[in-house]
């Protein structure tokens, strides 16, 4: 087997100051060249997790488990220093609202020859650099992309705007790119027409993608494997492909049942029932036990199993729901 | 009092709890204990340095420094809170109504608000000076004349604020009187923004008031205001430096201290600024 | 567009007010204005005279229509104390205590840009917790006092910096076409009156600049730190940019605007608060013109006072916003 491009063991993350476990024994990993899906409710901890990570996120820290990248384990400090290095060059990032991960005052071009000047050293004010920059932006279907080199970022649409921050991270080649819910602030067909821009230019680079989302149907499309987050808890890892065929987790098939799809009306979709569970609902039990419809005493008594060998078709149910048969 | 102690994370938030109440008390007695008459000239003992007699010397007149400061507590705080009720009552007044009447009337005030909001208050407060005549009331007008706007856009927000709050739309549903929902709902809603607003004011109202009566437009000079006691002082700073040391002193001991409990009740009572 | 137009008329309106205020200042809560401008010691007959002669009797409307066009047309009146023309007065008063002013701001921005930036992005650690409690000290601090215990302390037991004045006695003859010592100096290519005048506002200077430059951190530190929360900031960290080029290239630029509408605030306070300082160090200015017309109980020049600095206060806000204007991306879209 391969070396995974980046592997998370038992990683656990907590806040500043009250130290709060917010995110718990997350393991998974992503090798090279794919296209990994993180889902999870609003609030369920993807944001937190994949920013700490990366040395993000100023006001919490790794507070246990490894991180490793390209084979290489990073040191653990509580700032993942390391980790921020390979920003830039080996990681890229989309963040999550197009509207303001833009430098308001900083010319669209400038972002970009910024971007490869970070990455490659390419001097900013070259012209191969302004070449390169204008070509990227072409290639993520910016109409003119001369004439948006030399504009503001107000001067564009939320979607054109998401296809720009793309663009800066495509400049900078990573072998990662982490899009964190791109489109959420997109309507739907805007949404999946950047999507599938995104993941095939990552594609055909051969870059791996973890893209976040809540929105299971997209990630269903689009991803080879995905990830399912609950409470800061990580409650399945399954291939797309794979899922349907065979019984699966009972929050990622309430999830499913969620989905408005062909022959399903409205009265069809199960809405999952009570409030979800934010971040940080700690160690004990299954953080859906109280919404869980096959709940039994057992998984609010017991700990979640660790899953620090995060293979394919994990499931942390206490009653062994999920797994591969 | 006791609920002001246990906001106090730390020994200078506490510390200046202390030096706070020791001012206001000294505002309240502090003639009582003065050992001498604060405005007694006595040429045969002027600039006598701090001795056991005179624990903060004499001035250039011979008058007791410490009983011209005891006593001056009470002119220098009294006309910091006259002007802050005032303006905080008139402001807050204007604020509400501003916001409860809305449309072309409110927008208006805050314009004037705002026009108003920028004018130097010591260059208005010495026109006022000129044209009624100086003193330490003239001095308390003029800066009740430039201070209320802060205090009616501070209001108006907060109230504008309440007016869009879900319990506003059930009180309305139930038919509640204007005069019951600004006593029920708008001000004790509104009141722990004013209580810091007036905390932070404190010391810029007081360093105003005592500036004024230095420039000889406020409290005149025999008075023993702190700022009018600096001004006298003046020309005996190279021979009688506490003189001029123990007013000034204790005008920055007082507006540092409320600076800290006013940085110490937003941090508390305002819910914008807790981020953490 | 709107925007100009608005701004224009927020303008005019401050203006309209202002005018208003020291109308009513000077002739109407100052008394009667025929008693004024007749001294102590006249009759009545010649009191009604002049009544008369300066159209007290008409409706008080027309007189401060009549008021306000005199003041356009630049006559603020003859001064009670100096025998002049108040305009001409002022015209020289107000160079030194520009030249102070713009010092003292010069100082206030040289501090407060990069502690508040600096603060910000450290905000609540140990020495974001030093420097608030260092703001709340200089935010108490009285600026009379200070510029006494500064000028005893650091000209007089040090004789570090001159006492007062604004030259000293050698180059007592200087003067130039501007009335600003600074620029008249280099103009002249007189480069040890530069350093003279220099030094005699240094002191001057810093006194009044500490208590805005206290409110000068705080207010750029909270604009500092709203921009660090932002995404684009994120993307910048994502981008590999190291801290500095975070805060520099990035946040300061942003984070500088809103800032910016309070130091333009800041200067017509400043200019204000020069009535603090420049009696204590010796120096010629508007502050010093303005006691001085206080106690000798000259309404017209003291009202002539705070029109003209709320004039400066007026000029000062309007060109922030134009630069703040013609520094946003908007307007270099169109430009
Ligand atoms: N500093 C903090 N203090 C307290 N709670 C925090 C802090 N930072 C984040 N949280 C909480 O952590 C949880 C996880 O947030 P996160 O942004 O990671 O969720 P998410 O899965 O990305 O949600 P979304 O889909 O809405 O983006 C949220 O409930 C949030 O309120
Ligand atoms: S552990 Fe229990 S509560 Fe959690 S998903 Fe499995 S069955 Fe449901
Ligand atoms: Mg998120």
């Amino acid at each position: 087997m391969t070396v995974p491009l980046l592997e998370l063991r038992d990683v656990t993350i907590a806040l500043r100051g009250s130290n709060r476990r917010m995110v718990t024994g997350v393991g998974l990993s992503v090798s090279v060249g794919e296209v990994f899906g993180v889902v999870g409710e609003s609030g369920s901890g993807k944001t937190l997790l994949t920013r700490t990570v990366f040395g993000l996120q100023d006001d919490t820290y790794l507070a246990g488990g490894t991180v490793s990248f390209a084979g290489r384990t990073l040191p653990l400090d509580g700032y993942m220093k390391a980790a921020r290095k390979l920003l830039g060059g080996e990681v890229g990032f989309v963040p999550q609202d197009p509207y303001s991960s833009l430098n308001p005052t900083m010319r669209v071009g400038e972002q970009i020859t910024e971007a490869l000047y970070l990455a490659k050293r390419m001097p900013m004010n070259g012209t191969a650099t302004r070449q390169a920059a204008i070509d990227v932006l072409g290639e993520v279907g910016i109409p003119e992309p001369e004439l948006a080199f030399r504009q503001f970022p107000d001067q564009f649409s939320g979607g054109m705007r998401q296809r720009i921050v793309f663009a800066i991270a495509l400049a900078q080649d990573p072998k990662l790119l982490i899009a964190d819910e791109p489109t959420t602030a997109l309507d739907a067909i805007t949404q999946r027409r950047v999507i599938e821009l995104m993941l095939d230019r990552c594609r055909t680079r051969g870059m791996a993608v973890i893209l976040i989302s809540h929105n299971l149907e997209l990630l269903r499309q689009s991803v080879d494997r995905l990830a399912v987050l609950y409470g800061g808890q990580l409650h399945n890892i399954a291939e797309t492909a794979a899922i349907g065929h065979h019984t699966i987790h009972p929050y990622t098939e309430a999830l499913f049942d969620c989905i408005p799809s062909k022959g399903k009306t409205l009265e069809d979709i199960r809405a999952i029932r009570g409030e979800p569970a934010g971040a940080g609902f700690g160690l004990k039990g299954c953080a859906f036990a109280s919404r869980c419809r096959y709940a039994e005493p057992i998984c609010v008594e017991s700990d979640l199993p660790l899953n620090s060998a995060a293979q394919n078709g994990f499931t942390a149910c206490l009653l062994g729901r999920g797994a591969p048969q | 009092m006791s609920t002001l102690w246990t906001y106090a994370r730390s020994n200078i938030e506490r510390t200046a709890l202390i030096v706070a109440a020791l001012v206001i008390l000294m505002a309240l007695f502090g003639g009582l204990l003065a050992p001498f008459d604060p405005l007694k000239i006595d040429f045969r003992s002027k600039i006598l340095p701090p001795s056991p007699e005179h624990w903060l010397g004499t001035d250039g007149s011979g008058r007791d420094v410490l009983s011209r400061l005891l006593v001056g507590a009470q002119m220098t705080l009294a006309s910091t809170a006259v002007v802050l009720v005032v303006v905080a009552t008139f402001g807050c007044a204007v604020g509400i109504f501003s916001a409860l009447v809305g449309g072309a009337v409110d927008n208006m005030l805050m314009r004037l608000a705002d026009v108003w909001l920028g004018f130097p208050p010591l260059i208005l407060a010495l026109g006022f000076a000129a044209a009624l005549g100086a003193s330490l009331e003239a001095a308390i007008w003029a800066l009740i004349f430039s201070w209320w706007p802060n205090y009616a856009r501070l209001t108006r927000m907060v109230t504008v604020d309440i007016l869009s709050r879900k319990f506003i739309a059930s009180a309305d549903a139930l038919g509640v009187g204007t005069g019951a929902k600004i006593f029920r709902y708008i001000l004790p809603n509104a009141f722990d923004v004013l209580i810091v607003q007036v905390t932070l004011d404190i010391s810029a109202i007081m360093l105003a008031i005592s500036g004024l009566s230095f420039i000889g437009v406020g409290a005149q000079i025999p008075l023993p205001e702190w700022g009018a006691m600096i001004a006298d002082g003046r020309s005996y700073v190279a021979n009688g430096w506490w003189i001029v040391l123990a007013p000034g002193l204790m005008i920055f001991l007082t507006a540092f201290s409320f600076n800290i409990i006013g940085d110490m009740l937003r941090r508390e009572l305002d819910p914008t600024s807790r981020r953490r | 567009m709107t925007y100009a137009i608005q701004r224009i008329a927020f303008s005019i309106l401050s203006l309209f007010i202002l005018l208003l205020t020291t109308f009513l200042l000077s002739h109407v809560m100052a008394g009667d204005p025929a008693i004024v401008a007749a001294g102590p010691n006249a009759g009545a007959a010649k009191i009604e005279a002049l009544r008369q002669q300066m159209g007290l009797n008409d409706p008080i409307f027309i007189q401060f229509f009549i008021y306000c066009g005199s003041i356009l047309r630049g006559d603020l009146g003859t001064s009670w104390f100096t025998q002049q023309p108040i305009a001409q007065d002022l015209l020289r008063e107000l160079p030194p205590s520009l030249e102070l002013v713009l010092l003292a701001m010069l100082i206030n921005l040289a501090v407060s840009m990069p502690l508040g930036l600096i603060t910000a992005r450290y905000a609540h650690s140990k020495f974001d917790d030093m420097v608030r409690l260092v703001v709340m000290a200089g935010a108490g601090l009285p600026v009379f006092w200070i510029a006494i215990l500064l000028q005893q302390i650091v000209a007089g037991n040090w004789g570090l910096l001159p006492i007062a004045g604004r030259l000293s006695f050698a180059n007592r003859s200087f003067s130039g076409p501007t009335g600003f010592y600074l620029f008249d100096s280099l103009l002249a290519g007189n480069v040890s009156v530069f350093f003279d005048a220099l030094a005699h506002l240094l002191l001057p200077a810093i006194a009044l600049s500490l208590l805005f430059t206290a409110v000068g951190v705080r207010i750029t530190r909270t604009s500092m730190i709203n921009e660090f929360r932002k995404d684009y900031v994120t993307l910048a960290r994502a981008k590999g940019a190291g801290e500095a080029r975070v805060m520099f290239r990035h946040v300061f630029p942003n984070g500088a605007t809103p800032a910016l509408t309070v130091f333009g605030m800041q200067f017509g306070w400043m200019l204000g608060a020069t009535v603090l300082v420049e009696e204590i160090f010796g120096r010629p200015g508007i502050g010093r013109y303005a006691i001085k017309a206080v106690t000798q109980s000259d309404i017209h020049a003291v009202v002539a006072v705070v029109l003209i600095i709320g004039v400066v206060f007026l000029v000062a806000n309007l060109l922030v916003d134009i630069l703040v204007y013609a520094l946003s991306p908007r307007k270099q879209r169109a430009g």
